[in-house]
């Protein structure tokens, strides 16, 4: 089946960046390592390839600020920024609010290390990302408590920016659900 | 009755929808004001695979108002590993639930060697590529009464190796898989740019008689590539394609697809009465 091998390359050509640096290097005996005996994908198609995965990534893009607009707002242009940082491998799980988790737990590391700015950027980003728990993964319960003004802050970025501050204040926020099948309750102080 | 006359017959007492938008929970309530503008809605099906009952309603909703075609991504009928079957019943419960007139997916695949890529792949024009098709059609179908219709896909990626060109790999999977077309005229008229040629001959080559619904967006230069961004008005040269494709196709619906930086949906809706007239004009509505 040169097929399923063809396509398995392409994946994971298409999604890991480190996987695609190394075939580019030396495309034939990747091809060859990977099982493939046919016509392999040579230089010529190292750019297609390069623009394939700088199409699924643009996708991948659109899809988690779709999820994460507080997130996308408060970090503006960094947002894809980050994001391209974080999508040099195959996304986690099948479904975009996988996705969108997975980059969520990248801006954490981030922050740990490099810091991000603004700092309540942050608490939304956890924010969104315990309402995609509650809502998506069939959360029953779902509580974060985070250090800024969540409210505050939504509402001030659904009208435009947010002026210069800290905005450090204890948010405490709650999604329940009564059963799975019952509609999701969101609490928020 | 042979079966190339069968499936032509089965696709021209399909309904004519008219004109209609893909779609996107950020205009949801605006359309819902506007739902005599739009003819049906398109939705991506696979949002509501899995989905929390809050999405469920809102579906609920949508169909109240609308006729919905359910289009969806990621049942991957290319892969060569096979269609994963536990999704695809999902698909068939919510396509029972919806009763469309028909469904679609793509020509491609979006898994492989347990990568889920979220958007498709092209094959490779080979006879191997069209016998997967084939073989995860038939299985959907056998799933699925409800007519399937199957999508081009525009990528900048060729695969080597290729037996045919692409208007004969498409025919080559509709007829052998007994489906109709979704004709992405931005995805052809992007092709034919990036690849030199022009959007008339790959249409003139297509089974333009199995083509049931049309997708177009808006386009973006991008390093001298056009791709398909949906976050543009729709050029010109796109507005004379689709003319072009609905004046020789029996085209039962025109579907406008709008992502990323949504315009305003009078902007969008101004689109759709454009497209509606292309087809008034061609007979395939009144």
């Amino acid at each position: 089946m040169e097929l399923a091998l063809q396509q398995k390359l392409v994946a994971q050509l298409a999604s890991d960046r480190a996987f695609r640096e190394t075939f580019f290097a030396d495309p034939a005996r990747v091809a060859a390592s990977e099982g493939l005996t046919g016509e392999a994908l040579s230089q010529s198609h190292c750019e297609q390839l390069r623009q394939f995965a700088r199409v699924l990534q643009h996708r991948r893009l659109a899809q988690v600020g779709e999820l994460l607009p507080l997130t996308h707002k408060a970090l503006g242009t960094r947002f894809a920024d980050l994001f391209h940082n974080y999508a040099i491998t195959p996304p986690s799980g099948t479904r975009p609010c996988e996705d969108a988790l997975g980059f969520v737990r990248h801006l954490k590391q981030h922050a740990a290390t490099e810091g991000l700015e603004p700092a309540w950027s942050l608490s939304l980003a956890r924010y969104e990302a315990a309402q995609i728990e509650a809502t998506w993964l069939d959360e029953r319960l779902v509580f974060r408590c985070l250090p800024h003004a969540v409210r505050k802050l939504s509402a001030l970025l659904a009208v435009g920016d947010v002026p210069a501050g800290s905005y450090r204040r204890l948010s405490l926020a709650l999604w329940w659900r009564t059963s799975t099948r019952s509609r999701l309750k969101h609490w928020l102080r | 009755m042979g079966r190339k006359t069968e499936i032509t017959n089965l696709l021209a007492h399909l309904p004519r929808l008219g004109v209609g938008l893909a779609y996107r929970e950020s205009f949801r309530d605006e359309l819902l004001h506007h739902q005599s503008e739009v003819d049906f809605v398109e939705i991506i099906g696979d949002h509501y695979i899995d989905a929390p009952p809050e999405r469920m309603d809102e579906l609920a909703l949508l169909s109240e108002h609308f006729t919905i075609l359910p289009h969806f991504t990621n049942l991957s009928l290319g892969t060569a590993e096979g269609i994963d079957p536990v999704y695809l019943e999902k698909i068939a419960n919510l396509i029972r639930r919806l009763n469309p007139p028909w469904w679609s997916e793509h020509i491609g695949f979006t898994r492989a060697g347990g990568i889920h890529l979220g958007q498709s792949a092209p094959l490779p024009f080979t006879q191997e590529a069209v016998e997967v098709m084939t073989k995860n059609i038939i299985t959907a179908r056998r799933a699925i009464a409800t007519p399937l219709m199957l999508e081009n896909v525009c990528s900048p990626l060729a695969w080597p190796g290729g037996e045919m060109d692409e208007p004969t790999f498409i025919s080559e999977v509709l007829r052998s898989g007994g489906t109709g077309l979704l004709l992405d005229v931005s995805s052809l008229l992007n092709h034919a740019v990036n690849l030199g040629g022009t959007p008339a001959t790959f249409l003139e080559k297509l089974p333009l008689d199995r083509v049931v619904q049309v997708h177009f967006s808006g386009g973006q230069d991008a390093c001298g590539q056009l791709v398909e961004s949906r976050a543009h008005p729709i050029p010109e040269a796109l507005w004379q394609l689709l003319d072009d494709a609905v004046a020789r196709a029996p085209v039962r619906c025109i579907c406008l697809e709008r992502d990323d930086v949504l315009p305003p949906l009078s902007e969008m809706l101004g689109e759709v009465e454009r497209a509606r007239a292309i087809g008034r004009q061609h007979q395939r509505w009144s």
